[in-house]
């Protein structure tokens, strides 16, 4: 269960004072917090169990790599899928950029790759390299409420299309895009189907289906370390694949001038990996499902009609993304009418109606206030753009998180107004 | 950060308008954060006779371009854009974050780089 309050107790992070006051930290989008068990079993990998993992054949080494395995097994438990599906990365970024740089290296000029416009940069930019070769990158357009338009989507997959790589949770707008009923789409078109996870997997219930091809998420953004991120892929997949790094601990044989390489997942993991990352994720996972998944959704869905409701009674504030607390996670960009700026208003030819305030500023007037809010564009700049906008302020919450924070959150914002 | 002084710049700029009769017109973006200034400057013998903007950008950005604007005036150009970045950020009305440093340094980079040794 998770309370009103949230579960700050369970973070030492919290017991910090900044300025002599508590910290309303509204950034768990960008990353989040750790507990005290994840901290622990680090600790505790480091104090009892550290050796180099699969190569050295003493009692300490067969510790190590038990750790590491076992960690694989509680990823792949969480998500359901098998274990030799689940490879470790560094993070999102990583599982993207593999899967580009394997499967598609095979594109061929002509072929077509379908993201959406609301993707991060890291599901973009992987894709975008491969335009140098001829292969055409469309995008599926989203709604004035930032719902995925579903018919521009099967418009643009065509037969051509070989990759659909989609986000499940936009990292600004919030929007739960329908993945299931995209992913049958998609293979009804028979195109390879990456679910980008990173703000799904940590937020609610998340089972592997047999649809999807891929699915990439990263530890930090789920209560784990950063520097570990997870890809899963169908084995038969995985093991069609050419390896993405070369070198240590991904081979079975090496001669001169030949080598047989390792099985999936070890293939796509060269050199020493991180197996206190992989540790740390997976007493993170315990930590989540102690809890249960259903009941961070519900928590989070609670704060952010919270918020909704709040952000409505306050007449300069703009936010984005669906009204529906159901389609959407909590995250919530926003901006602030900026409705003083009298001189540069009626002299300004090109200011438009509705000026905000810069996203930085409000993130630093939150700051004065020890409310941490991201401000920016995101990491999704192709998004910004069909919003017409620079960068956006966004408050995102987790299972730390409380209805007091909600209050201190909106009552800052408030204060803009009071202020001006 | 955000006291009297600064909003009241912010919302009144007296150094905001084009300038028809300048030497040299910078376009400066901020490519990270949206911020876009144009910065309009009359020299004569190597001393600023005036410096005027236009933009659109974050009240930091926006307040330190008009300061910037308003304070070159008379001064010799070179030793404007020598100006040493430390005490540039020091010399704003309030005490700037860490984070916000290159809001308030948009307009010294604008200078320095748009008269820069072709």
């Amino acid at each position: 269960m998770i309370s009103a309050h949230g579960r700050k107790k369970d973070f030492p992070i919290f017991r910090k004072k900044i300025d002599g006051k508590d910290i309303v930290y509204l950034d768990s989008t960008a990353t989040t917090q750790k507990p005290k068990k994840v901290i622990d079993a680090i600790v505790a990998y480091y104090e009892g169990a550290n050796a180099n993992v699969h190569r050295s054949v003493y009692k300490l080494a067969d510790e190590a790599t038990e750790l590491y395995e076992d960690s694989r097994a509680n990823v792949a438990n969480f998500i359901g899928s098998k274990q030799n599906e689940i490879v470790f990365t560094r993070n999102t970024t990583e599982s993207l950029n593999l899967l580009s740089f394997t499967i598609g290296e095979s594109l061929r000029k002509g072929d077509r790759i379908l993201i959406t416009s609301m993707e991060h940069h890291s599901n973009i930019l992987p894709w975008m390299r491969l335009e140098e070769r001829g292969v055409r990158l469309d995008y599926a357009g989203f709604d004035d409420e930032g719902h995925l338009n579903i018919e521009d989507l099967k418009s643009k997959l065509v037969k051509e299309t070989k990759i659909v790589s989609i986000t499940h949770q936009s990292n600004v707008l919030g929007t739960i895009n329908p993945i299931e009923d995209i992913a049958k789409i998609v293979k009804e078109n028979g195109s390879t189907f990456i679910v980008d996870a990173a703000q799904s997997v940590p937020h609610m219930p998340f089972r592997v289906r047999e649809e999807y091809d891929f699915v990439a998420f990263s530890g930090h953004k789920m209560l784990g370390p950063m520097g570990i991120g997870v890809l899963y892929g169908k084995y038969d997949l995985l093991d069609s694949m050419p390896p993405f790094n070369r070198g240590g601990e991904m081979i079975k044989d090496v001669d001169f001038h030949k080598v047989i390489f390792e099985d999936p997942p070890v293939k796509f993991e060269a050199g020493t990996p991180n197996v206190e990352g992989a540790v740390g994720l997976s007493a993170a996972i315990d930590y989540l499902k102690e809890i249960g998944m259903d009941e961070v959704r519900r928590h989070e869905k609670r704060l952010t009609s919270m918020t909704l409701k709040g952000l409505d009674d306050l007449k300069s504030v703009k936010y984005y993304g669906p009204r529906d607390p159901d389609q959407r996670g909590g995250v919530i960009a926003f901006n602030v009418k900026d409705v003083s700026n009298v001189k540069r208003k009626l002299e300004g030819r090109n200011i438009k109606v509705d000026h905000f305030y810069h996203s930085h500023d409000i993130a630093t007037f939150l700051d004065e206030r020890n409310v941490y809010v991201r401000s920016g564009h995101h990491c999704a700049e192709p998004l910004m753009r069909t919003l017409g906008l620079s960068g956006t302020a966004r408050a995102s919450y987790y299972v730390y998180n409380g209805e007091e924070d909600v209050e201190a959150f909106i009552r800052s914002l408030g204060e803009i107004d009071v202020q001006r | 950060m955000y006291n009297d002084e600064v909003m009241d710049r912010y919302q009144n700029p007296v150094k905001y308008r084009r300038m028809e009769n300048y030497n040299i017109k910078i376009d400066e973006a901020s490519t990270t954060c949206g911020d876009k200034i144009i910065l309009y400057v009359k020299t004569n013998g190597g001393k600023i006779e005036d410096m005027t903007w236009q933009g659109e950008g974050c009240i930091l950005s926006m307040v330190s371009t008009d300061l910037f604007c308003e304070n070159s005036v008379g001064r010799d150009i070179e030793s404007v854009k020598g100006t040493d970045d430390l005490k540039f950020v020091e010399s704003f009305p309030v005490k700037i974050s860490p984070g916000r440093i290159n809001c308030v340094l948009l307009p010294l980079r604008a200078l320095r780089r748009g008269t820069k040794e072709k």
